[in-house]
């Protein structure tokens, strides 16, 4: 699902944010990705969803060479996956229903097919009954699964998560990534960056630790 | 297809309601573009009021042939037979020294003033209008000239040179309506634009997100592009209103100044063809003003 070989990400002033990065994950993978706050963990994402692009090195997503991605197409690659932020990026005008509705408004679906795929997945994360409610009268752990609800409503095979644990209390961290370990029982793979040790040490997957730019730790590397 | 039309559909009315929405807003730059619109458009439809005057003028240009003092009657329509066979003229008018005078007592408001004298003091007029062809001024000219010679005739007189000045002018004007509808133009795709990229900069965090989950440029673009239309076509209506309402304002004074000249003369309004022309333009240039804004402004924001 994602192999990245010897990726370097270098920003403008000379700062070396991934250094030398190579990894594979398969497509029924939970990783998580960890290390301190500017390890580089939330770059690697970026590259993942071509916010960012490498300096060196190959970065191949659901089997596509992002460095060959036409600007044009980057839409159509970013509607394959879905991206969980730590701050939930929540449209705060707009009703939970038409915020987990949004990817499927872009990409043009049917009214109908809209209301049956968006209801799906509120009914996952355990928002049904708050579908008419605004954002921001939900708890931080109830707008966070809105926004797994929004990643997850166009069935992705890939599913991103930057902190998605970051500011929430250790009952809602819990729900929240059994949600995810949920979604990845379903056979879609998940990759999280964290620095919640404690999630990492309950779910006993992978891990792969970053520390200055460069991997330091891969526990039990499948693929490679 | 089907579905395609049905989402630009979507946004056509989405968009609407957006102005609907924030009336006071978008009221506020639909004046700006009325009034911006209205300024070209009525000067466009004064001048071609204008040009009526002036056209209708030049449409009875004719020559004067002032005949001499005691040339009878019989002489004078001997000569306006011969001068109707003549190249270039379409009819000829004799006008007697008795009816001369009574226009003049009317139009000149001397009234019985003039009953004062003992002898009429006025020579017969023929009255030679030419062709189509030979009606043009330098025509004209030339057959005046050559009238002039006629034995009996005391004078000619052809007097258009004010018509060409006044044609002259209308022309120098019309271009100058031209440049500053260009320029106003040009002001209403700036505040479309303006707009526009307010607009763009409020909704920032929505487009980051609406890129971030894959929509596509054309996606976020639409929107805006149908605000910028809506605008404009508004703003056009606006000004088709406006220069209505200011003709009609203007059109009591009008016919009561042409009626004491003694015409007819009605001022005609913008037509349905200028109107229109309004409206696709003001929707066009709101449509342009926005397709800039939106090109310069939406690849700035990405998400990052």
């Amino acid at each position: 699902m994602i192999r990245l070989n010897n990726v370097f990400k270098r920003y403008p002033g000379g700062f070396d944010a991934l250094r030398d990065v190579s990894f594979e994950v398969g497509a029924d993978e939970m990783v998580f990705i960890t290390g301190h706050s500017g390890a580089g963990k939330s770059t690697l994402l970026k590259i993942l969803t071509l916010i960012e692009h490498a300096s060196r090195g190959q970065v191949v997503v659901n089997n596509k060479n992002v460095a060959r991605l036409p600007r044009r197409r980057i839409p159509h690659f970013r509607r394959e996956i879905g991206v969980v932020f730590q701050d939930n990026k929540l449209l705060h005008d707009r009703t939970v229903f038409d915020n987990v509705a949004l990817p499927l408004v872009v990409a043009g679906l049917s009214h109908l097919e809209i209301g049956r795929r968006a209801r799906a997945a509120l009914a996952k994360v355990g928002l049904l009954g708050k579908e008419k409610m605004y954002p921001i009268t939900l708890s931080g752990g109830e707008q966070q699964r809105v926004g797994i609800a929004r990643a997850v409503v166009n069935k992705p095979a890939l599913l991103l998560a930057d902190e998605p644990t970051g500011n929430l209390d250790a009952d809602m961290a819990d729900q929240i990534i059994d949600l995810f370990h949920d979604f990845n029982q379903h056979g879609v793979c998940v990759v999280i960056a964290t620095h919640d040790l404690r999630q990492i040490q309950r779910l006993r997957k992978r891990v792969i630790g970053l520390k200055d730019g460069e991997i330091i730790i891969d526990s039990g590397n499948q693929a490679a | 297809m089907r579905s395609h039309l049905l989402r630009h559909l979507q946004v056509l009315f989405y968009s609407l309601g957006e102005l609907a929405r924030a009336p006071l807003t978008a009221f506020m730059t639909i004046a700006v573009i009325g009034i911006t619109l209205a300024l070209p458009a009525a000067l466009y439809a004064l001048l071609g009021n204008l040009q009526r005057v002036g056209g209708g003028w030049d449409q009875g240009a004719q020559i004067s042939l002032f005949l001499k003092l005691d040339a009878p009657r019989t002489a004078a329509e001997t000569l306006a037979g011969q001068i109707r066979a003549m190249p270039g003229v379409a009819r000829v008018r004799y006008i007697s020294p008795a009816a001369a005078l009574k226009e003049f007592k009317r139009l000149s408001g001397f009234g019985n003033t003039l009953d004062l004298l003992n002898s009429n003091p006025l020579p017969a007029v023929l009255l030679v209008r030419p062709t189509g062809h030979a009606a043009r001024p330098r025509a004209a000219q030339d057959l005046a000239r050559t009238l002039g010679k006629l034995p009996g005739v005391a004078q000619a007189q052809f007097d258009l040179e004010w018509v060409r000045r006044l044609d002259a002018i209308l022309r120098l004007a019309q271009r100058g309506v031209l440049i500053l509808a260009l320029l106003l133009g040009i002001a209403v795709l700036l505040v479309v634009g303006n707009t526009i990229r307010l607009a763009i900069l409020s909704r920032r965090a929505e487009i980051e997100v609406i890129k971030l989950i894959g929509g596509t440029d054309a996606f976020i673009r639409r929107p805006f592009l149908y605000a910028g239309l809506f605008q404009g076509l508004f703003g056009g209506l606006l000004a088709w209103i406006l220069v209505a309402a200011s003709l009609a304002l203007l059109a009591g004074p009008v016919r009561d100044l042409a009626g004491l000249y003694g015409s007819g003369f009605e001022l005609a309004g913008l037509g349905l063809r200028a109107g229109a022309i309004l409206l696709l333009g003001g929707a066009f240039l709101g449509w342009t003003g926005s397709r800039l804004a939106v090109g310069r402004h939406l690849r700035a924001i990405e998400p990052g």
